[in-house]
């Protein structure tokens, strides 16, 4: 129950910066970051405004072939990393998505580890 | 149909030497061309650790070759990279599509920021990002 409420608060996280970073960079996104703090109102505790990494370095295409990037977003255990847990805007996610997977297939990357 | 772009990248027995992995992957290449596919690059990344084991190996010898042809060019190449020995595994990607929208996107934003700059002026749009 409490993990449902989770997903809905954090995908009106994801959605903003998403936009922000298909348009303008930061700029745009401090703006939409604090439009959310305000929405969120009474559950008020300290969240960092998560930004996704791919729109603020401008990386346009995921390469599978990059594991140093791609591994920043598979911890140890070799899961995808949550887009809540990241704030990959859903655009960057399905693309880093199939990155990891590309990865995997070809043993760059593990399926699961330990 | 103009030509494709494809990656294809595959993994050499790590018990081959050095020229047998050569000429693995001038075999590979040999496949492509056959069916019309033009080698654009070719890049030994050398040996490296798998991720898990594959067919029993614990490394392999990895090499990418970026090859221009047709979907035909790449069901055989497929097809005989199956049946080679020596390979361990292989990935073919299609890339032209995928770089080409990124390109596109960064010509855009490359065209945005400029007329941000023009428009901008004396505005101090940098220092707003800084306080943040």
């Amino acid at each position: 129950m409490s993990s449902q409420g989770m997903g809905g608060d954090s995908r009106s996280f994801g959605r903003p910066s998403g936009r922000s970073g298909g348009g303008a960079g930061a700029r745009g996104g401090a703006g939409a970051g604090a439009g959310a703090k305000d929405a969120g109102g009474k559950r008020y505790f300290f969240r960092r405004r998560k930004v996704c990494k791919f729109c603020a370095d401008k990386i346009d295409y995921v390469d599978y072939k990059d594991v140093k990037l791609l591994s920043q977003f598979v911890p140890e255990r070799g899961k995808i990393l949550a887009r809540r847990m990241f704030g990959t805007c859903a655009e960057h996610q399905r693309k880093l998505t199939e990155a990891v997977n590309r990865a995997r297939h070809i043993a760059l990357l593990p399926y699961a580890a330990d | 149909m103009s030509d494709r772009t494809y990656e294809i990248l595959f993994i050499a027995d790590p018990n081959l030497g050095e020229p047998e992995v050569d000429a693995l992957a001038a075999q590979v290449q040999g496949f492509a061309e056959k069916d019309g596919g033009k080698l654009q690059k070719m890049e030994k990344w050398g040996k490296k650790r798998l991720a898990y084991s594959v067919r029993r190996h614990r490394e392999g010898y990895y090499v990418l070759l970026v090859v221009e042809g047709t979907g035909v060019m790449v069901k055989e190449v497929e097809r005989r990279l199956k049946v080679t020995d020596g390979i361990v595994r292989y990935l073919t990607v299609r890339v032209d599509e995928a770089l080409r929208k990124s390109e596109r996107r960064k010509a855009k934003r490359a065209l945005g920021e400029e007329k941000r700059k023009g428009r901008a002026g004396s505005q101090p749009a940098r220092p707003a990002e800084v306080q943040q």
